[in-house]
């Protein structure tokens, strides 16, 4: 049974490798070498977007180093497609581990014809239908109230699905964060809100954020459960998000999962230099040092199953491969026209809009008047 | 787009001696939305005091009752997740209609209508949707003070990707909340509260919808066009009557719809009339009927005999004893035709 309210982050694995209580049987070689895989992978696939960034290709990125354990732990407490998602800015990796193809991740990152979002956001602010992955708005905290929502129609229609709704810690000071875990609760809507807290909203800190001794803690004002979670063990987060997804999904109502992570990059690449303004060398080493990935690696040889480096290197340049690949796919269909940002405005196309499609068309294709 | 003249007039809709009823602007919201979860389970409705309370104004008044706990349900005090789990419900296939006490209580749900209900299209491709209803009583005349009295419908008006409408008889009331419900798109719902039970008039007994974008002729002219929505329709229409005695013709026109809006019909009847003064009470500044004037000027701009005048609120809180001397009355708005017809 895994407790609510701990004042220490629930952890199965030190950072260095140390199981601090018996793993669950379920922990084979094989899936932390899965788990592992998994998260070299997205980390390396924000190297290599932030590299297409630094060539010109795209416009902005806010990668997830370091949060990787958090956000596919996460992912293996739900069912891709079937449970309903209500991200944040930052949950590329989430959206991956759920099955999300990078295909399609790049084509809305680069805002070509074959994004879903058909080029009417900017880059990393994707949606995906079949996933039931809502779409990523930039206002903090606002995908918060329609998760309730989108819960208590769950409950209405009697699915056995859950909605799932992440946010920073920065969320839990907008009023719509409140809002709607409120709502959530009071409604017993079958929503699990899952706090990355990976300790930064841009500039400020989360000591500066909330005068609470944590996200989690929170949880009791509204009725509901709060875990806190080490972020960064990957069996921590997929035990508790595991817990408190069965939980909900058994009618109980809502929950809340704070992750305790850390972004070791930049909030974005408009962010300049982190380390130049507003934190320390000395603070990203120390959380350096306790990686969600390296500390899979630990375990794994201490179980006696290392990762080698040739394991390692195939994970990488396959991830380059992929990405690579996709890059090119999605390029080679092209921008989306001028004439689809009429649509999708309205069910319909209005007569004002129809006017003004019609004036574009004049102007773009020479004839305006 | 625009209606033809029996279609607009009040107890003439009917064909084939089919009965009407009599109700009022506030039953017709009721039995709007009692008819549409009736025949669409996927109707729900919630809101502040919405279920045993029935509304403030008791717009909601036993559909609780009649639907159950389930689908009219009381939410908690706070607009911004009234509206935002709105969005959730829809996006996840239901329809439902949200009711926000006052339209000058909208404030904390304003992010929501902005970054989620008016965007999630748009911004998914298509892929998901918010089709759902935001109902408010909105405007003034009530002795509410500004917290109580405001019109705030162009600033929804300003964003791109939800409708806009506001209704003046229980006809529309009715037909327009229909198709609201029945939209594909989010909708914004606004009730004039003082002609909740001050209007009265027929409705048929059939099902029927008033199409959202179209706008009417409530009286026919030739000097002058005169036009508005909302709760200053009743006025229009006094100072229309006044203007007739005095020999001058004025043709009035209700919106209905703020946006999409009938620029058809008002363009057809102000080439007719060649004058136009614009109705509203909400402030003056950016005030919507501001760009009614400027289609009028620009594509109407030949047969203009005057410029087009507007009769609009003040740039300044909706004040509480004043109630009365700051809504557009008939004879501020026979004023303003007075110097459009003498110009």
């Amino acid at each position: 049974m895994i407790e609510p309210f701990t004042t220490q982050p629930i952890r199965y694995v030190d950072p260095d490798g140390t199981p601090t209580q018996a793993l669950p049987e379920k922990y084979t070689p094989e899936l932390l070498r899965d788990l592992h895989a998994q998260m070299l992978r997205a980390r390396e696939f924000d190297r290599k977007l932030i590299t297409l960034l630094r060539q010109g290709r795209s416009t902005f990125y806010a990668q997830a180093s370091g949060m990787e354990a958090t956000q596919i732990g996460l992912a293996r407490s739900l069912r891709a497609g079937h449970d309903w998602v209500w991200p944040y800015y930052r949950d590329h990796v989430l959206g991956m581990a759920l099955g999300i193809p990078v295909f399609e991740l790049l084509s809305q990152y680069l805002g070509t014809n074959s994004d879903t979002s058909r080029g009417r956001q900017m880059p990393h602010h994707f949606a995906s239908k079949r996933f039931n992955f809502a779409s990523v708005s930039s206002s903090i905290a606002s995908q918060v109230p329609p998760a309730a929502g989108t819960a208590i129609a769950q409950k209405y229609l009697g699915t056995d699905e859950i909605t799932v709704c992440t946010f920073g810690d920065g969320a839990t000071s907008e009023g719509d964060w409140h809002a709607g875990v409120n709502m959530a609760a009071v409604n017993k809507a079958p929503c699990l809100f899952v706090c990355e807290n990976n300790q930064w909203a841009i500039s400020m800190h989360s000591r500066d954020q909330m005068s609470s001794e944590n996200v989690a803690i929170k949880a009791r004002a509204y009725g509901i459960p709060g875990f806190y979670v080490d972020g960064n063990d990957i069996i921590a987060v997929m035990e508790v998000c595991t817990h408190a997804a069965e939980w909900v999904r058994a009618g109980h109502g809502a929950a809340l999962v704070e992750c305790l992570t850390y972004r070791v990059g930049s909030h974005s690449n408009a962010d300049a230099d982190a380390e130049k303004f507003y934190r320390t060398r000395d603070e990203v080493n120390e959380w350096l040092g306790r990686d969600p990935i390296a500390r899979v690696e630990a375990l794994l040889e201490r179980l006696g199953h290392p990762v080698t480096p040739e394991e390692r290197t195939g994970i990488i340049e396959a991830t380059y491969r992929e990405v690579d690949e996709a890059v090119l796919k999605a390029e080679a269909t092209g921008e989306p026209d001028w004439r689809i940002m009429f649509e999708d405005v309205y069910s319909d196309l209005p007569d004002h809009l129809r006017e003004q499609e019609a004036f574009l068309r004049a102007e773009q294709t020479g004839g305006a008047q | 787009m625009t209606a033809t003249k029996e279609q607009y007039q009040e107890g003439a809709v009917q064909s084939g001696g089919e009965q009407t009823r009599t109700i009022t602007l506030i039953q017709a919201v009721t039995e709007a939305i009692a008819e549409e979860m009736e025949q669409d389970s996927r109707v729900v409705l919630f809101g502040e005091d919405v279920g045993a309370r029935g509304g403030v104004f008791m717009a909601t008044a036993g559909l609780q009752e009649r639907f159950g706990k389930k689908r009219v349900f009381d939410s908690p005090l706070s607009e911004a997740s009234i509206v935002g789990a709105a969005v959730g419900m829809a996006v996840r296939g239901l329809r439902p209609i949200a009711e926000i006490q006052f339209a000058d209580y909208i404030g904390p749900g304003f992010d929501q209508i902005l970054s989620q209900v008016a965007k999630i299209r748009y911004r998914s491709g298509g892929q998901f949707s918010a089709p759902l209803v935001i109902r408010t009583p909105s405007g003034g005349g009530v002795k509410g003070g500004h917290h109580h009295s405001q019109s705030p419908e162009s600033y929804y008006a300003h964003m791109a990707g939800v409708k806009v409408v506001m209704p003046s008889t229980p006809y529309d009331a009715k037909g327009l909340l229909k198709a609201a419900i029945r939209s594909e798109d989010p909708v914004m719902y606004f009730e004039p509260k003082r002609l909740y039970r001050a209007a009265k008039g027929e409705v048929p007994n059939h099902d029927y919808t008033v199409k959202i974008g179209e706008g009417v002729i409530r009286r026919e002219g030739s000097d002058l066009s005169l036009i508005g929505y909302g709760g200053v329709m009743p006025d229009l229409l006094k100072a229309a009557e006044a203007l007739s005695a005095e020999g001058v013709s004025v043709e009035v026109i209700d919106l209905r719809s703020i946006l999409p809006w009938d620029r058809p019909l008002v363009l057809q009847s102000v080439e007719k009339t060649g004058r136009a003064v614009l109705v509203s009470e909400a402030p003056r500044t950016a005030n919507f009927m501001g760009e009614v004037a400027y289609v009028i000027q620009e594509q109407a701009f030949d047969s203009l005999t005057a410029p087009v005048a507007q009769v609009a609120g003040f740039d300044i809180p909706y004040p509480y004893v004043q109630d009365k001397v700051y809504l557009p009355g008939a004879n501020r708005i026979v004023a303003a035709c007075v110097k459009t017809l003498n110009y």
